[in-house]
């Protein structure tokens, strides 16, 4: 590679970079002898040609002693057996998470197995569906979190902070509480279900006064949901709002499954380009010709900006452009503990 | 707020209206108050149906071995993707989607096993019969037959012969466990007359055999059990994203991360000098000719 060493690339002979590109070294990086060997480190489970060991538990043993799926998932999140009220009420919801009907993890299904796949990618996306507004049981757990921290270190009441919750986020799909289950009682079965198995707790209470909460400041009727009604009976069974959110998720997954397979035996595959969009659904810019190319950069503006205020202007400029993603603002956030 | 539904399909699995959530003409919500597990959901789900006790025993026992297998290709996958620190469902769905062709294939061999049994009714055999056919067929092809081998439980798969044992104990050894049964005895037969080492039978051998004989589709087969592993590569997932550092590739740690530089060995062609766009034509041209890069094309 002497040669390449003595040319000019591009930029890179520029003295601005910090450092000179031509004598960086190819080659691989040698193994790193002076740390451990990287290996799957983990607290949840580990296996040997014998055994499959979950949190310190052989789970043939466990199957045979007459523990199920659901008592492993108390195994996995939690690093313990449920108490049998614990896994009876888990049982319970995880029956009212199976299936809903068309909703968007079906539906996101379906669209998968028209496409002619295997049902495990139809499974997968299904669960894609689960973000911050559908199924957002990592949001609502969070609140709830930090709406009892306020509890214990402001030695405010339930009530109180309920209140102020309210007032910042009535109307959030997080909330827990929504015009969605006015005529459906399965969501307030649920907590009695909860207080009559003794598993009801601190999240489930709380959730009620954010309810009376919401239904004092709403102008229209609303009441417990079924995220709220599902998201504050895990966070009393102990999960954390995260182990919530994948347990519910996956659960209604293999719902979903029955839906990849109903959609293949009772519907069409869909193939590339099968599919119109009529104009009349169609609200961009009009028809129009493209310019011969050499007369391109007579036609074209350039996108750049040179002061804040040429920038904001042509910010909002771009906002217009539906599908530009200029009027999304969003938060990444990192939800590691260290990064 | 709208509450049409995104796509409009006639529908045999459930509805949902401002009052209740029905699934095969059960209120969910009935079903949980009345006692009934998630596991006799699952059969309602798919069969339409609500088990016998000793079924309803035997999904549980299922569901329960296929959930945690610590590191297998999912919970790796999940891993790798909770790395870049998506969103949780993200690694969760990348993990369910792994099971393909090799790992988990519980459909393939569901359809392997109702296409032997169907050739046993047409051809009037026995299950016994056809399971030293299916061999002979299997590995006269020199193809693998579908249900035997771990490349991790090398001699013998933990979970395996004890679900045939659970089904046998709970009586519902039906034409799949006959099947399976005579597959594994000629499999082993066939083996040892060649000289070679023992293969036990894997989950989705004794797996899939129970799923089937309690009434499951192949497809739903494969589903319980890939979905249910979810689960535990969401657990994977969450202990990395808490308690793991994101990238993995920290120097900062004491152990070697999974994607340290070190990690790379490289075996593709030398390093090599990249043409200007003036000699690029002709650099083409001569390597296309010399041919050498197709050993590299994947």
């Amino acid at each position: 590679m002497g040669d390449l060493d003595k040319k000019v690339i591009g930029n890179l002979n520029d003295p601005r970079l910090p450092y000179d590109y031509n004598k960086r070294p190819y080659g691989t990086v040698s193994m790193d002898t002076t740390r451990p060997p990287f290996q799957w480190a983990s607290e949840v489970a580990y296996k040997n040609a014998y055994r499959i060991v979950a949190r310190g538990y052989d789970t043939t043993h466990l199957v045979e002693l007459g523990y199920g799926l659901v008592d492993i998932l108390f195994i996995d999140f939690q690093s313990r057996i449920p108490l049998i009220e614990e896994e009876k009420m888990l049982n319970y919801v995880m029956i009212l998470s199976l299936e809903d009907g068309l909703s968007m993890p079906a539906v996101l299904s379906r669209i998968v197995a028209r496409s002619k796949t295997f049902l495990t990618q139809a499974c997968g996306t299904s669960i894609l569906a689960f973000g911050h507004a559908y199924g957002a049981f990592s949001a609502f757990g969070n609140m709830l979190i930090e709406g009892l921290a306020k509890v214990e270190e402001y030695g405010k009441t339930m009530d109180a902070v309920a209140l102020e919750l309210v007032k910042d986020k009535l109307g959030d799909p997080a909330l827990g509480v929504s015009d969605l289950m006015l005529k459906d009682p399965a969501a307030k079965k649920m907590f009695i279900r909860a207080e009559e198995l003794g598993v009801a707790g601190q999240y489930i209470a709380f959730t009620k006064e954010v309810v009376k909460a919401a239904q004092q400041q709403s102008d229209h009727a609303v009441d417990l949901d079924m995220l709220g009604a599902i998201g504050a009976t895990m966070m009393d069974l102990g999960f954390s709002p995260e182990a919530t959110w994948a347990i519910i998720a996956i659960t209604r997954s293999f719902g979903a499954g029955a839906h990849y397979i109903e959609e293949v035996e009772r519907e069409d595959y869909t193939s590339l380009g099968q599919e119109l969009t009529p104009k009349e659904l169609y609200d961009g810019p009009e028809d129009r010709p493209v310019p011969p190319l050499e007369d391109r950069d007579k036609i074209a503006k350039p996108a750049q900006t040179f002061t804040p205020d040429e920038w904001k202007e042509a910010f909002e400029e771009r906002k217009k452009l539906h599908g530009s993603g200029y009027a999304i603002i969003e938060e990444v956030k990192d939800p590691s503990e260290k990064t | 707020m709208s509450r049409e539904p995104m796509i409009k399909r006639k529908t045999a699995i459930g509805y949902k209206t401002e009052e209740k959530t029905v699934m095969r003409g059960y209120d969910l919500s009935d079903l949980a108050e009345k006692g009934y597990s998630f596991y006799d959901a699952m059969f309602i789900l798919y069969q339409g149906s609500i088990p016998t006790s000793a079924e309803e025993e035997m999904l549980k026992y299922e569901m329960g071995e296929f959930m945690e297998h610590s590191m297998s290709p999912s919970a790796a996958s999940a891993i790798a993707v909770i790395a870049g620190r998506p969103n949780l469902p993200t690694a969760i769905a990348a993990s369910i989607m792994t099971f393909g062709g090799v790992h988990g294939p519980g459909a393939a061999h569901g359809y392997m096993m109702n296409k032997y049994i169907e050739r046993a009714q047409k051809e009037g055999k026995s299950p016994e019969e056809m399971g030293k056919i299916l061999v002979d067929e299997y590995m006269d092809a020199g193809e693998p037959v579908m249900g035997m081998g771990q490349p991790q439980h090398r001699d013998g798969d933990p979970r395996a012969e004890p679900t045939h044992l659970k089904q046998e104990e709970l009586k519902i050894d039906g034409v799949y466990l006959k099947l399976q049964r005579s597959i594994e005895k000629h499999f082993h037969a066939r083996r040892e007359r060649e000289g070679k080492s023992f293969v036990g039978v894997n989950v989705v051998g004794a797996g899939n055999t129970a799923l089937m004989d309690i009434g499951f589709s192949p497809n739903a087969a494969w589903c319980i059990g890939s979905v249910s592993r979810g689960y535990s590569c969401a657990a994977h997932a969450l202990y990395n994203m808490k308690r793991g550092r994101a990238w993995a590739a920290s120097r900062n740690e004491p152990m070697v991360q999974m994607l340290d530089l070190s990690l790379i060995k490289y075996v593709g062609p030398e390093d090599r000098e990249v043409p200007t766009q003036e000699e690029r034509q002709e650099y083409a041209r001569k390597q296309k000719e010399s041919g050498e890069y197709k050993k590299w094309v994947i």
